[in-house]
Formats: C-alpha cells, sequence, structure tokens
C-alpha cells in the first residue's frame, strides 16, 4: 500500500483525527469554549463530503490488510453517518458551548470510521469500544440533573458488560477458528459445534447490546434520558447506526444458520412489540424516543434476515430515514429548562405557540410511524420486502401487525401538540437559533428522501 | 396544455394552493378561505373539461401520465382516467369547494391549518383514485388519514379524540394487512416476470394459486370494507360522524367512504378474480346485511348526524352488492350509486351542520316544525330527504334500481339451477328501500313537521338559509336530478371500463353476453 492510497483510504478519519487536534488547540488559545464549534462543523463536512466523494469514485482498498479495509459501501455508511452529525452539531451549539462536547463526538465517530472499516475482529472491538467510551462521557455532559450521573454509570456499567461479553466472544471465535479475522467470524456463523455457536451468540448479543434490542435494551431509557438532547440525538441516530451497518458487514455474504435466524427474528418481534407498547406510557419524550429507537433497532435487525446483497442497501437507507426523523424531531423540541422540555405534557398546544415545531414533529413522527408520504414508509417497505423475499412471509406479516401498535404512539405526541389546550405552566419558548438551523437542514433532507427515495436508493 | 398535463394539473392544484396558503398571515382567514375557493373551484372546472373530453367507449386509460418513480422497485407515477374512476374524480371535485363554502362560518379557529388540511385531503383523495401503480395507491391511500385525522381531532365535536383515534386505528389496521399483501404482490410480480412491477395492469396478469388469491383478498378486503364499510367493521363510522365537524362529515361520506368501493372496484376483485368469485356470497351476505342492519340502525337513532350515518352503512351495502353482481347493469349502478350517495349524504350532512350552527343541537328531540321557522331550509331538506329515498328522478333512484336489477340479473340464472340463496338476498335488499323511506320520512316528520320549536330559537324565529347556503344545496340538488334525468352520458362513458372488469373478474360470463 502506497502513503497515497494509506491517506486515500482512511481520508475521512484523517480529517476527524485533524478536527479533534484544532479543537484542542482552539481550547488551548482562545478561552470561549464556544470557538469550538467551527472546526467541529468543518471537520465533519470535509470528513463526510471526503467519504462522499470516495463512495463517488467507487475507491477500494486495504491500507492494513486483514485489519482496515475500505470498499464503495463503507464510504456510503461514513457519508451518512457523518452526514448525519452535523445538524446534531448544530444542536450542541444551542446546548451546551463545551468544546468537550465536538471533541467527544469526533472521537466517537473516529470510532465508527474504524468499526466501519474493520476487517479483524480485533478492529471490530477497537471500534466499538473508541464509539462507545465517549458516549459514557456525552451522557454525563448533562449534568444538570441528579438522574445524568445514575444514566451514565448505568450505561457505563452495561456497556461493560457488553464489551465482556464481546471480548468472550472474540476469544471463542479464537479458539473455533484459529483466527481472529472477519472471514474467520463468518466460518464460525456456519460451525456445527457448540464452540463457535457460543461465540457467534456472545458476538452477536454484543451487538444487540450496543443496539438496545430486547432484553439487552435496559440502559436506553435512562441513558437517553439521562443525557443532553444532542446526545441523545447522537446515541439514538448515528450509534445504533453505526452498530447496525458495522454488523452487516460482520455477516457480509453470509447467511446466519437456523436456529440463530430463529433467535434473532424472535428477538427483533420481540423488541418491535416491547419498545412500542413501553412507549405509550412514557412521560418523558426522550424516553419515548428511546423505546421507540427500540422499537427501530428490532426493524433494522430484521433487514439482516434478507438476502445478502440487499442488506445494506435495506439498513442504510433506514438509518438515514430513521436518522433523519429522530434528529428533525429532537431539534424542535420547544426551548427552555432541560426538564420542563423533556415533559410529554409540555408539547401540549405547541401548534398553537409555534405552529412550524409542531408541524415539523408531526412529520417527524409520522415518519416513524411509517405512513406515507413520509419516508418512513418507503423505509419500513423495504425492510419487509426484504424479509419477504427471504421467504420469511409469515414474519414480514407479523413484523407489520406489530409495528402498528407503534402507530398509537406516535398519535399521541401528534393530539398533544394539536388537540390538547396548553398545559398551564408551559414556560417553554418557540425554537429558534441553531436548532432551527438544524431543523431546517433535516427538513431538506427528509423532503428529499420523501419525494425521490429512488436517487437515495440508487446512491446507496 | 396537453391533455395529460391538464390531469396532472388537476391532481398537484391542491398542492400549489397549499404552497400558497403557507405565505399567507394566520390573521387574515378572508384571504385564506378566498385562496382555497379559488383553487378548489379551478380544480372542478379543470374536472368538468377532462369529463367532456374523455370518449367514452375508448379500452384503457385516458390523460395518462406515466414516468419512473423508484426505478429500481419498477414504481412508477402513474396516473390515468377511466370509466371507474372518472366519475369519482368528478364528485371529488365538485364536493371540494361546496366543503370550504360550507364552512366559512363554522370554522373560527385555526382557519388556515383547517384549509391545509382540505386541500391536503383533496390532492391525495384524488391521487388514490388517478393512481394506475400500487404503490402510488398505497402512498395516497394511507396519506388520505393524516389530514382526516386532525380534521376529526382539531375540530369535532366533545368526543373528537376518541373519535378520530378509533377512525384512525380503524383504518391503519386495515392498511398494515393491505400493505403485507402489497408487498407480497410486489415480490410475487418480481419472480414471475423477472422485473419488478407496481403496474395495477401488470398485477392484473398475475396467475395466483386460489388459496394465496384468497389470503390477499382478505388483506385488501379488510382495509376496503373498513372503509365502506361493511357491517361489522362499521363501528368507527358513526363515532367520526358525529364528531367530525360538517365539512369532515361531508368529504367523509361524500368521498371517503367511496374509497372502499372503489377499492374493491379497481383492486380487491380484479386482482383476485377466483378468490372473489370464492367468496361472492359471503360479500352478498355482509352487503345485504349491511343495508338491513345500517337502515334498522338508522331508525332508531335520535341524532340527526348518526341517523344519516347509519344511512350511509345502508346506502353503500347498495354499492356493494352491485359489484358482486358482475354484471353491467349492476356495476354501472354501483358506480352511479357511489357519486349519489356521495351528493346525498354530503348535501344531508351540510344541512345537519346548518341547522346546529343555528341551534347548537342534533338531537331529534329538540326539534320540530322547522318548516314553519325555515320553509326554504325544509324545501331544501324534503328535496334531499326524497333523493336520498331514491324516488324516481333523482341520482338516488337511477343508483339503487340499477344495482338492484343487476343483482336479480345475476341471481336469477343461479335459482333456475336451484340455487335460491342469491336470489333470497337480492329480495332481502329491496326490503332496504322501504326501511330506507321509513327512517328518512321518521326525519323529516319530526325535524320538518309537528309543533314548532328549536333550541336558541330567540323569539321563536331563525335566521333562514342564506344565499351563500342556498347556493351550495342548489348545485348538490341540481347535480342530483341531472343524473336522475339525463343518466345516459354518465353510463356510457363508464360502460367500456365496466366491461374490462366484468372480462377481468368473470370472463366466461362476459364472453356468454349476459349483461
Amino acid at each position: 500500500m502506497t502513503p497515497e492510497g494509506l491517506l486515500l483510504a482512511a481520508l475521512p478519519e484523517h480529517l476527524l483525527l485533524l478536527g479533534i487536534l484544532a479543537i484542542l488547540i482552539t481550547d488551548l488559545v482562545s478561552n470561549r469554549p464556544r470557538d469550538a464549534f467551527l472546526p467541529a462543523l468543518v471537520t465533519v463536512i470535509a470528513a463526510a463530503l471526503a467519504a462522499f466523494w470516495l463512495h463517488g469514485v467507487g475507491h477500494s482498498g486495504a491500507p492494513f490488510p486483514g485489519h482496515f479495509s475500505v470498499d464503495p459501501d463503507a464510504f456510503a455508511a461514513k457519508a451518512l453517518l457523518f452526514g448525519l452529525a452535523v445538524p446534531v452539531l448544530f444542536l450542541a451549539r444551542d446546548e451546551r458551548q463545551e468544546s468537550r462536547f465536538a471533541m467527544l463526538l469526533l472521537a466517537s465517530l473516529y470510532g465508527a470510521g474504524l468499526l466501519l472499516s474493520a476487517d479483524s475482529l480485533l478492529m471490530v472491538f477497537f471500534g466499538l469500544e473508541l464509539l462507545s467510551l465517549p458516549l459514557y462521557a456525552l451522557v454525563v455532559l448533562g449534568f444538570r440533573r441528579p438522574e445524568s450521573a445514575e444514566a451514565a454509570l448505568k450505561y457505563l456499567v452495561l456497556g461493560g458488560v457488553g464489551t465482556a461479553v464481546l471480548l468472550m466472544g472474540l476469544s471463542l471465535t479464537l479458539g473455533a477458528t484459529g483466527g481472529l479475522t472477519v472471514a474467520d467470524f463468518r466460518t464460525a456463523m456456519h460451525g456445527e459445534d457448540f464452540l463457535a455457536r457460543g461465540a457467534v451468540v456472545l458476538v452477536i448479543a454484543a451487538f444487540m447490546l450496543k443496539a438496545a434490542i430486547v432484553p439487552f435494551h435496559a440502559w436506553a431509557p435512562d441513558a437517553y434520558e439521562g443525557a443532553s438532547v444532542p446526545a441523545t440525538a447522537f446515541m439514538a441516530t448515528i450509534v445504533k447506526g453505526a452498530v447496525l451497518l458495522a454488523l452487516v458487514r460482520l455477516f457480509g455474504e453470509a447467511g446466519a444458520a437456523t436456529e440463530l435466524l430463529a433467535v434473532i427474528v424472535a428477538l427483533s418481534l420481540l423488541s418491535i412489540v416491547w419498545g412500542n407498547l413501553a412507549a405509550m406510557r412514557q412521560e418523558g419524550f426522550r424516553r419515548l424516543i428511546a423505546y421507540s429507537s427500540i422499537a427501530h433497532a428490532g426493524y433494522l435487525f430484521l433487514a439482516l434476515l434478507g438476502p445478502a446483497e440487499a442488506r445494506f442497501e435495506t439498513v442504510a437507507f433506514y438509518v438515514i430515514v430513521y436518522g433523519l426523523t429522530n434528529v428533525l424531531a429532537l431539534a424542535c423540541l420547544p426551548r427552555g429548562e432541560d426538564w420542563l422540555r423533556d415533559r410529554l405534557d409540555s408539547l401540549k398546544g405547541l401548534y398553537h405557540r409555534d405552529p412550524r415545531a409542531a408541524i415539523l414533529i408531526a412529520v417527524a413522527m409520522l415518519s416513524l410511524a411509517g405512513i406515507p408520504p413520509f419516508p418512513g414508509f418507503v423505509a419500513k417497505f423495504l425492510v419487509f420486502r426484504t424479509v419477504m423475499e427471504s421467504g420469511l412471509v409469515a414474519v414480514a406479516v407479523v413484523g407489520l401487525v406489530a409495528s402498528y401498535i407503534g402507530i398509537y404512539l406516535y398519535l399521541r405526541v401528534i393530539r398533544y401538540m394539536f388537540m390538547s389546550p396548553a398545559a398551564v405552566d408551559s414556560r417553554t419558548q418557540p425554537t429558534a437559533g441553531f436548532a432551527a438551523t438544524a431543523a431546517l437542514l433535516t427538513l431538506a433532507a427528509v423532503l428529499l428522501v420523501g419525494v425521490f427515495p429512488g436517487v437515495v436508493l440508487g446512491w446507496l | 396544455m396537453s391533455e395529460a398535463t391538464a390531469l396532472n394539473l388537476l391532481l398537484f392544484l391542491p398542492v400549489i394552493g397549499g404552497a400558497l396558503l403557507l405565505l399567507l398571515p394566520e390573521r387574515r382567514p378572508d384571504l385564506v378561505r378566498g385562496l382555497t375557493m379559488l383553487v378548489l373551484s379551478a380544480q372542478l372546472v379543470l374536472a368538468a373539461w377532462l369529463y367532456l373530453e374523455f370518449e367514452a367507449g375508448v379500452p384503457g386509460l385516458q390523460f395518462e401520465t406515466r414516468i419512473p418513480w423508484i426505478a429500481a422497485w419498477g414504481v412508477h407515477f402513474h396516473i390515468g382516467l377511466d370509466g371507474l374512476n372518472l366519475l369519482l374524480v368528478l364528485l371529488t371535485a365538485f364536493l371540494g369547494p361546496l366543503v370550504v363554502a360550507g364552512a366559512f362560518t363554522s370554522i373560527k379557529q385555526d382557519v388556515k391549518l383547517f384549509h391545509g388540511m382540505v386541500l391536503f385531503l383533496q390532492f391525495t383523495m384524488l391521487g388514490t383514485f388517478l393512481a394506475q401503480d400500487l404503490f402510488l395507491f398505497y402512498v395516497f391511500w394511507e396519506a388520505m388519514m393524516i389530514p382526516m385525522f386532525l380534521i376529526i381531532g382539531i375540530w369535532g365535536g366533545e368526543r373528537r379524540i376518541y373519535a378520530t383515534l378509533k377512525f384512525f386505528l380503524y383504518t391503519a389496521f386495515g392498511s398494515i394487512l393491505m400493505l403485507a399483501a402489497v408487498v407480497y404482490l410486489a415480490f410475487t410480480v418480481l419472480s414471475q416476470d423477472g422485473t419488478p412491477s407496481f403496474a395495477i395492469a401488470d398485477l392484473y396478469a398475475l396467475e395466483l394459486a386460489v388459496p394465496v388469491q384468497v389470503l390477499l383478498l382478505i388483506g385488501f378486503a379488510l382495509s376496503f370494507a373498513i372503509k365502506v364499510p361493511v357491517v361489522p367493521l362499521h363501528t368507527w363510522l358513526p363515532d367520526a360522524h358525529v364528531e367530525a365537524p360538517t365539512a369532515g362529515s361531508v368529504i367523509l361520506a361524500g368521498v371517503l367512504l367511496k374509497m372502499g368501493t372503489y377499492g374493491f372496484l379497481k383492486l380487491g376483485f380484479p386482482l383476485f378474480p377466483d378468490a372473489a368469485q370464492l367468496l361472492t356470497p359471503l360479500i352478498m351476505t355482509l352487503a345485504v346485511v349491511s343495508i338491513i342492519y345500517g337502515a334498522g340502525l338508522a331508525l332508531v337513532q335520535d341524532d340527526i348526524k348518526k341517523i344519516i350515518a347509519y344511512s350511509s352503512v345502508s346506502h353503500l351495502g347498495y354499492v356493494m352488492l352491485g359489484l358482486v353482481s358482475y354484471n353491467l347493469l349492476g356495476v354501472q349502478g354501483a358506480i352511479i350509486q357511489m357519486v349519489s350517495h356521495g351528493l346525498v349524504a354530503g348535501g344531508l350532512f351540510l344541512m345537519v351542520g346548518m341547522i346546529y350552527e343555528r341551534c347548537h343541537s342534533r338531537d331529534l328531540a329538540a326539534y320540530g316544525g322547522l318548516a314553519k321557522l325555515l320553509p326554504v331550509y325544509s324545501v331544501f331538506f324534503m328535496l334531499l330527504t326524497l333523493a336520498a329515498i331514491g324516488l324516481p328522478t333523482t341520482s338516488g333512484f337511477t343508483g339503487e334500481f340499477l344495482v338492484l336489477l343487476g343483482a336479480f340479473h345475476a341471481a336469477w340464472p343461479q335459482y333456475e339451477q336451484g340455487l335460491i340463496y342469491p336470489l333470497a338476498l337480492a329480495s332481502a335488499a329491496v326490503l332496504g328501500i322501504v326501511l330506507g323511506a321509513l327512517y328518512m320520512l321518521r326525519l323529516v316528520r319530526r325535524l320538518l313537521f309537528g309543533d314548532t320549536q328549536a333550541p336558541e330559537a330567540e323569539g321563536g324565529t331563525l335566521r333562514d338559509l342564506s344565499l351563500r347556503e342556498m347556493g351550495i344545496l342548489t348545485a348538490l340538488v341540481a347535480a342530483i336530478f341531472y343524473i336522475g334525468l339525463f343518466p345516459n352520458d354518465f353510463l356510457q362513458k363508464t360502460e367500456q371500463a365496466v366491461i374490462e372488469y366484468q372480462q377481468r373478474v368473470l370472463p366466461e360470463r362476459a364472453e356468454g353476453g349476459i349483461r
């Protein structure tokens, strides 16, 4: 591998690293923490554009053979995840001014980049850890409430368990196949012996924990609630997307063995049902988003069951749509005290205080519910078409019916905003400033994906 | 302007209107109303022009547009007019301006959002009728629920939230199963033809095993039957109708309910002909049960809106009966009946809205002798009642008469072969007409005649219809009598499409020449 190749293959990651350095230097020279915003924004945009361009020219290569390799799919995944980080940064600019947020976010994105190019299980582990470690800090950065610390600790402990499970899985893979490459893992997926099966189950369980699939979901509602709004947006969209896209890469051409398939189907459906049911009872907006994200993780895992060539497209499209609509909803939350704006009650009568925000949140909710003409419908359609294509007609039907339960919870938010009188003590203000920019950016993207889904699907 | 452009313009006018609406200030409801009225009137003119330009006897679609939308899946933006949707498009465009005019004084809060939702609804309803691609159809079909959900939920009566959630959750449940069937069809097309396609014409050509057809038809039929609504899936309807604002009720009764019957006509039966034939006795039974049960319920209601709501269940039972007769008379009768019911029930809901605006009560017992208080109102109410009963010279007669004729036509040969059941059902359907006269005359007697009383009538007087209200009702009554007296043109323009429908569902009978 030539130096140019090395430079090019990991260009988005290099840019992120440069950005982190730039923020560190800015932090030293300037005493205004908000100065970190601009370098962070430029970095993320540059990294996303670099990945977009490399995807466009169809670059592929393996600068570190057996550990780190890139192909157009990897670049597409990076481009969409880094692109999603742009509105999140705008959100963060409104929320808090510490440069720490931007730095942690970039570090986590760097982890996502490694994860999405990993060829060995060690690299997977490394990427996943680098993705998660800054998150623990990000959660605690919302340290305005005592719950934040508790949530961060809970997340840390469960995340630690996830790490341990993953490591155990890796060592079992090594024992079963004698290697630690991704190819070895795929061999293990079809292994008949106890060791190989144990290895695969443990690795997938670790991924399920990171993606918040029932029964590994318990951390998500607390972590989302404890974190600040931008941190929630980051966890719900980019981190979840990175984990799922990495799993697609890990599976590669391989299909799952029948027993494993049954487990994935069962847990995915369980996640959809439980996520939707539990979300109905929530009184906080972020907890609602958390449970809804558990249900959506279920759809994403269902997409893994499809034929190998359709998986990446399905998951990537779903992540784009799901990520955009989630960020849109969070960006439109009314401003105010953190605990106040999180209360679902604060949304009551929002249409009369801030019609634009109410309409945009409604668009996001309907898209998450998978109701056309919003892009969430196309994403849902894609997932269930993929599932049906692989012959699991019954699973698709059950999944669709389970998704029906979710409609109620999204309607509830709309009902609050449009049909309920405002709560007496609502002291929230309409959205403005950088959050409005974030909303505008995501809205434009949502409309683009909604009106021309074919273009996006063609790009992937 | 090319003709296909005109059809696209017809469809997208509400979107353009909605975009312009966004620019208007919330403080100027008069401008908002004026703009919406203008847009919808232009739409009506366009629809009328398209109707006149539509050529009878030409097979296939006219004014067709077909451009790729999601190329990889074979999804096209594909719209066109044929004999099946022509009259329904005209009906939708006709009711649009009347609905807005009817809401001039009754909608006072969130005027901009209301008119935006009416335009959104108009767009999705026309889209559903015009779509010739199953994916596109589904998108419009589902999207339709959103504005209706808001219209009932925001401007509705006291129990509006319960009613609107019930409406949405009922219809969404049907849609989910339909979606499963759509996904399955999509993937069957791919495996049979090798190229993905959602074109409804391609789907007609699919060869499916009978058990698969039955399952898929159930998926589609559940969704359509909830919309129609067919007993026993009708329980959302009275709640939605009663709680909806007048405009919502008019659109619901006038157009939305026809989506279900149109769905059966366009997709349900012709896509799965073998299953349709297999299930015909069941569908026929449910249709007749709807006719009689709906009429029976209408007979005992004390809420004026509920009477009309249940009468809708009964009248749409006739449409279903006509559709499963699979002969020219019955199916054309069903189409005329759809339009007729749209006009009559729409008109009756508008009239209930007008009296509610004056007296704030829908309780039948609170009224009496309105003929003396509101003479002009009473004349119009009487005319609409006669049309609802199906008196000759009104559209109701044309529709119901043709449907019954068709049903008997289909039942008679079967009777000669020893099958009594279809004939018995057709005869039972006649009973619905008697019941229809009974409940409508009961409504008229208690509302218009008897001792004079009306809530909130200050000094024993009420303001009679304004010019605006008279204009709306005159337009409706004129249309009702036009269809009743001159149905020929409508029948000619729908004939070719109905023959095609018949050939798809019942090839052998169509070839046998039985009409």
